[in-house]
Order: C-alpha cells, then structure tokens, then sequence
C-alpha cells in the first residue's frame, strides 16, 4: 500500500542542498561576450557637445580690422581717413574758397569771429 | 580618471560619469554588473544564448537609463535586478518553456566530476521546478535563494512589502517541495542526510 501514499515532500535542508547545486551550476562569462558587452557600453556613452573653443578678445589691430571690415574693408577705411585728413586741413587752413562761402553764409567777414567763441561771442545772424 | 581611480567608485558614481562620456566608466561597469547578470539569467533560465541577451538587453537599457538617473533612486544593482528579471519572466512566458535547455557535456577530466554531474542535474530539476510556479512566486524565489538577497532587497526589487515577500516565498517553498518530492531519491537528497 506504500505506493498509494505521495512521496514526502522535501525538507528545508533538502532545498537549500537544490538552491547551492544551482548556485554553482552557473558559468563563468565568457570573456568574447564580455568584450563584446565593452563595445556596446563604449558605442552607448552619450555624445558630449564639444567644448566652446574659447573667444579670445581681440587685440587692438583686431577691434581695428573688425571696424574697417563693417565699413567695407581696406578700401573703403582708406577713403575715410583721407576724407578726415582733408577736413583737418581744411579745417585748420581753410582754402579761400571755403572762407568765401563759409564768410558768405555766417556772414562774417573772417573764421576768427567765429574762432574765438565764447559768451560774448557775437553772432551776426543774431544781431536784431 | 585613470581606470584604477575609477575601480573604487560606487556604482552610482560610475554611472553619472558614464552619462558624461566617461569610457573607463563604462568598462569598469560592464566588467562588474555583466558577471551577476548573466549568473541570475542564467539561474533562471538554464540556457547560455537567452542569459547572454538577457544580460545585453539589461545593460543596454542601463545605459539608455543613465543620462537621467537620479542619485537618489534605486541602487543601480537593484534596477538591474528587477529589469533582468522582468525580461526573464517575458522570455519564459514567449518561449512557454520552463525548464532549462539540453545540458551541454562536461569535460570529463574533472576530478569532481560526479558532483558537478549532481549539482547539474539538482539545478536543472530546481529550474523545472521554479518554472512551475506564479511568476511572482518563482521571482522572489530566484532573487531570495539564488542570488542570495535580503528578504527587503526582494521587496525594494519587485516593489512589494517585505511581508508579501515573506508570504510568496513560504507558499513558493511549499509548492517546491511537493514539486520535487518524486525525484528525490533521483536527485540524491536522500543521501545528504
């Protein structure tokens, strides 16, 4: 009549001998796929935005050259300064012509009334 | 960082560098959570190929993880735990297979030869087994008595109480222990004493 009976279950200690057998049934990783893993979670690194290069501040001839750039380049700078050359000249050693009409529109008779400007200065567009 | 700096970081740490591009990084971690992937896979399906893309799948997702990882969340060892054994679970299910595939031969010039026959035969019989019980049963199962963790890293891992935990390993236990009991003379146990 045995046979009739179930089988007894298994104890704690029965288990725990099942539970080590499967602890050391495990295999070693295999060092090709560990390689391979390496790849993957090298290939998986986050691409970092590459660093800013750093904007050096520009030397005088530089903030120069970045001026006469806006103005149209070399040329154009050229120009401009010839231009305020001419007015210095001119300014400071007006030719006769230009005393002419500047003395015609201020109606002045010299730049030396003018020139020496101050409070009692007189002007004689404003003699009324 | 020179790569023996690295070796004594915490896994967290290593992870954020990872997430800044730090390749020593990502070999160190790989090095160290691969092993123990594949080993609880492979604990829970007995098949080399499926522990293997487990373990790719789950270092995977852990890298897509990194960048916004939190300091403050799971222990890196924790997340991988419950993925790995999330995509078990998932695999078993597809697959409707419960019990480990064919064994491959062993050499036979091992000294030990018999007792690493037996334990191959004992954890083959365990998988079977454990492969017949509810998923939540066998995981706690797997991750208590197999990977030798904490009844409360359990619960942190299939985010339960400890006393559910308690609860599905003393009825998963019990359901172990009838499953088996034909196969245990076939298994040895009666010779352990």
């Amino acid at each position: 009549m045995d046979k009739d009976f179930p089988p007894a279950p298994l104890d704690d200690q029965d288990l725990e001998a099942l539970f080590a057998a499967a602890q050391r049934d495990t295999p070693e990783l295999d060092p090709k796929f560990l390689a391979q893993l390496q790849a993957q979670a090298a290939a998986a690194l986050p691409q970092q935005p590459a660093a800013a290069p750093q904007r050096r501040r520009p030397g005088i001839f530089g903030r120069l050259s970045q001026v006469v750039a806006q103005i149209g380049g070399w040329p154009a700078g050229a120009g401009l300064a010839m231009a305020g050359a001419a007015g210095v000249v001119i300014g400071v050693s007006p030719p006769e012509t230009v005393l002419d009409i500047t003395s015609a529109y201020f109606q002045t008779e010299s730049l030396s009334e003018l020139s020496g400007i101050g409070l009692e200065a007189e002007f004689t567009w404003e003699d009324s | 960082m020179a790569l023996d700096a690295s070796q004594n970081l915490e896994d967290v740490e290593l992870l954020a560098r990872f997430a800044k591009g730090d390749r020593s990084a990502a070999q160190i971690l790989t090095a160290r959570l691969a092993p123990f992937v594949f080993a609880q896979a492979y604990r829970m399906l007995g098949d080399r190929a499926e522990a293997e893309d487990i373990t790719q799948d789950s270092l995977l997702r852990l890298w897509h993880a990194a960048p916004d990882w939190q300091p403050g969340q799971a222990k890196v060892t924790t997340w991988l735990y419950r993925v790995a054994s999330n995509l078990c679970i998932d695999k078993m299910r597809k697959t409707k297979r419960h019990s480990g595939e064919a064994v491959p031969e062993l050499p036979d010039d091992r000294p030990n030869m018999e007792r690493r026959l037996q334990d191959r035969a004992r954890a083959q019989a365990l998988r079977a087994a454990l492969g017949g019980l509810p998923e939540r049963q066998k995981q706690a199962m797997t991750l208590r008595h197999l990977e030798g963790l904490s009844n409360p890293d359990v619960a942190q891992i299939m985010q339960i109480s400890v006393e559910a935990v308690e609860s599905l390993m003393s009825r998963g236990k019990r359901s172990l222990a009838h499953a088996l009991a034909p196969q245990k003379k076939a298994l040895g146990l009666e010779d352990d004493g």
